[in-house]
């Protein structure tokens, strides 16, 4: 324990007292936040593309889809009412949709006229896991809201068969600040570590701490404590910067801090791994470029998954990044910690593979 | 008997080790504890120890003994195999074939307990940029465990003479107190034996100068240092017991002044500016000689002969500008044995 305390004590000073890395890990997601919160904050939440299927085709139907649409989160398109509602999903690929029954107008009409007991239900279907399946039902749930206010005098007429989630009033900002920290979290260890494993390894230090009693495995473990804490330190500054710039509402949760541990654990790891076969700065560059560029991409850290094509939405489920991404979002918007839950296993799971293959692969002997 | 050498080896001794029967390490070496290895005992036991790679053999069999208290020099031109050697016995490469021993320790099966005791400077040292002295030796000496006080960074950066830098950062050290900053790095551990590989490689000659003195130093104090170098006026200078190595064998092995004495061709009279008339005036009158530029040269073999031959020399009249004598060097024994100057570790016809 003292060697690794020593060894994160050392690198720790180091790094700090290098400007470059200073600068990426704490100053960079903080102008992230500002260019982008500037630019989009005043457009709201991203949209979420929503499949409707309208069985009741009526007034009060198609003034329910309307008023989705003016909600500005969704962008709205139409299921044809001849077809199975699930089975249309899973053929287009559809993530979320809502169904209108038929019976929609009518129902409302008997409420109006004082029948206490008239009650339609719309039906939200989707992958709940997803972060778009949180921004539909809050739109559909605060429309139906509006709906049993305005239209049927304050009793409940229409109501969504989905009730776990908190509504709230959400910016883009709050969409945002998950993924810039997932962003983070990606970018400072894995970029750091292939830099690191690099230099350590043209400039001869692994062979020098494999003279003393330091472990492999004790200074990977010494790159994951100090990165852990230097990641602290930029999402608390993140986090100041989107509450008072931008009146963030999403808050740091117990689960958001064990993704920001597990997923620093993971991609320190995955430095390491891609340490394994650099033999030089420049190759560590490119490697590092190679994986992690794509994967902030391709992850949700900037938009949401579910904006993509179908196959890029798949390919997306492969990256470990998405999991910190959707994991952060779940708990620290939509409250929803058993997602979270899983996606930070799911994370813990892809780390001890990346640890175990990092501290066995990468040698520090010669040959 | 300074050490046991490579078969074909020359040994200043006299003495050729395929007649000394076993080349294996005798079972009380074998058996020997670790913290029994006690002075005038070998701290470091090689025995026909092989590297080798699919194109190249780079250690081709060789053995011999470092003696606790020593300065043992492995010498040689770059890829004669020193390096590859001594990170064998540091334990950072795995043998192809022999044994070593380092302090009682096997070197395949006890390099984690051999690394408790011995300090190593690699080859081409450098230490960690943004850390400065004090703190890369208190960083050090945590990595193995050592706790050490404020006081005790102190006394181990004022050995190296480094005190008046030790809140610099290793950035903007010197070459040469890089090195120093490297030597005290390896010297946090008090440990028993010094790997010290190529220390002074790439320096100017000041900094090479002030470098032996800090190995003299440490010499002195007792130290038992393993020192490779491509430098022969350095091995002359710092070492008790040199090897020669070449193409992975040790092609001769004894102190210095032994070598140079079996080897060096004794004593040179060098008569300075004596040009061609001197080299004939001599040669008429029987005395072997060798033109060596505008300098005539007179090899005397025996240290006994040099008195008497200076006087005869006087008795010529040969127009020069001085007279002098020149002992032999380990540069002398080197281009003997094989035959070709170093330098800057580089064979040269």
């Amino acid at each position: 324990m003292k060697r690794i305390l020593a060894d994160v004590t050392a690198f720790g000073r180091q790094y700090l007292r290098s400007r470059v890395g200073t600068f990426f890990a704490l100053a960079f997601p903080v102008i992230l936040i500002l260019l982008f919160g500037a630019i989009f904050s005043s457009s709201g939440t991203p949209k979420v593309p929503l499949a409707v299927q309208d069985l009741d085709s009526t007034f009060a139907s198609h003034g329910f889809v309307q008023a989705l649409n003016n909600t500005t989160l969704i962008t709205y398109q139409a299921i044809p009412t001849n077809v199975n509602f699930q089975d249309y999903m899973r053929a287009h690929s559809i993530n979320v949709a809502l169904q209108i029954p038929a019976g929609f107008q009518a129902a409302l009409i008997q409420a109006e006229m004082g029948n206490a007991s008239a009650k339609v239900n719309v039906t939200l279907a989707g992958d709940r896991t997803q972060s778009s399946f949180g921004i539909v039902y809050s739109a559909v749930a605060a429309v139906a809201t509006a709906f049993n206010l305005k239209v049927a005098n304050a009793t409940e007429v229409v109501s969504v068969d989905e009730s776990q989630l908190t509504v709230r009033q959400f910016g883009y900002i709050d969409f945002f600040l998950p993924g810039i920290i997932g962003f983070t979290v990606l970018t400072t260890p894995l970029f750091g570590m292939t830099s690191i494993c690099a230099e350590y390894r043209t400039r001869r230090f692994f062979k020098l701490l494999a003279t003393t009693k330091l472990s492999k495995a004790e200074w990977l473990a010494a790159k994951v404590v100090f990165y852990v804490l230097l990641l602290f330190l930029s999402v608390a500054i993140m986090m100041l910067v989107g509450v008072v710039v931008f009146g963030m509402q999403a808050a740091l949760t117990p689960l958001a801090v064990l993704l920001i541990i597990a997923g620093t654990f993971e991609f320190t790891s995955l430095g390491m791994v891609l340490g394994i076969f650099v033999r030089d700065p420049g190759t560590g560059e490119a490697l590092a470029n190679a994986i992690g560029f794509p994967m902030m991409f391709l992850a949700g850290s900037f938009f949401p998954i579910d904006a993509m094509p179908p196959f890029l939405r798949t390919l997306a489920r492969g990256l470990p990044l998405t999991y910190i991404n959707e994991g952060l979002r779940a708990t620290m918007v939509f409250g929803n910690d058993g997602t979270a839950l899983t996606y930070l296993l799911i994370t813990l799971g892809f780390a001890v593979v990346f640890f175990v293959v990092g501290a066995r692969g990468l040698s520090w002997k010669s040959k | 008997m300074k050490g046991v050498v490579s078969p074909g080896a020359t040994n200043v001794d006299g003495k050729d080790s395929r007649g000394r029967g076993d080349r294996k390490l005798h079972g009380t070496a074998r058996c020997r504890a670790a913290r029994d290895v006690g002075v005038g005992e070998h701290v470091i036991e090689v025995r026909g120890l092989v590297k080798r790679y699919p194109d190249i053999t780079a250690v081709d069999g060789i053995d011999f003994d470092v003696n606790r208290g020593e300065v043992f020099s492995l010498l040689g031109p770059n890829g004669a195999g020193k390096t590859t050697t001594v990170e064998i016995l540091e334990g950072l490469r795995d043998p192809t074939a022999g044994e070593a021993r380092v302090l009682g320790e096997d070197v395949r099966s006890g390099y984690r307990r051999i690394r408790e005791r011995v300090g190593v400077l690699p080859q081409d040292f450098e230490p960690f940029d943004r850390l400065r002295p004090r703190e890369a030796v208190a960083y050090w000496a945590h990595l193995f465990d050592h706790a050490v006080s404020d006081r005790d960074v102190a006394n181990i950066i004022e050995t190296v003479g480094l005190t008046d830098r030790a809140s610099t950062f290793a950035l903007n050290l010197s070459g040469g107190e890089k090195r120093r900053l490297g030597i005290a790095m390896a010297l946090v551990g008090q440990p028993e034996l010094l790997f010290l590989d190529e220390p002074t490689t790439g320096l100017d000659p000041g900094a090479r100068r002030e470098l032996w003195k800090l190995i003299g130093d440490l010499k002195r104090k007792g130290r038992t240092i393993l020192l490779t170098t491509h430098y022969l006026d350095e091995a002359e200078q710092l070492a008790d017991d040199v090897a020669i190595l070449n193409h992975g064998k040790i092609v001769a092995h004894g102190s210095p002044s032994a070598l140079i004495s079996q080897f060096g061709g004794g004593t040179t009279i060098v008569l300075a500016g004596a040009r061609r008339g001197g080299y004939e005036a001599l040669s008429s009158r029987g005395i072997a000689a060798e033109l060596h530029g505008i300098d005539v040269l007179v090899h005397v073999p025996m240290a006994s002969q040099v008195r008497p031959l200076l006087a005869k020399l006087a008795s010529i009249e040969v127009p020069l500008t001085e007279i002098y004598t020149k002992r032999s060097t380990l540069e002398d024994v080197f281009l003997k044995l094989v035959g070709a100057r170093m330098e800057e570790g580089v064979l040269a016809a």
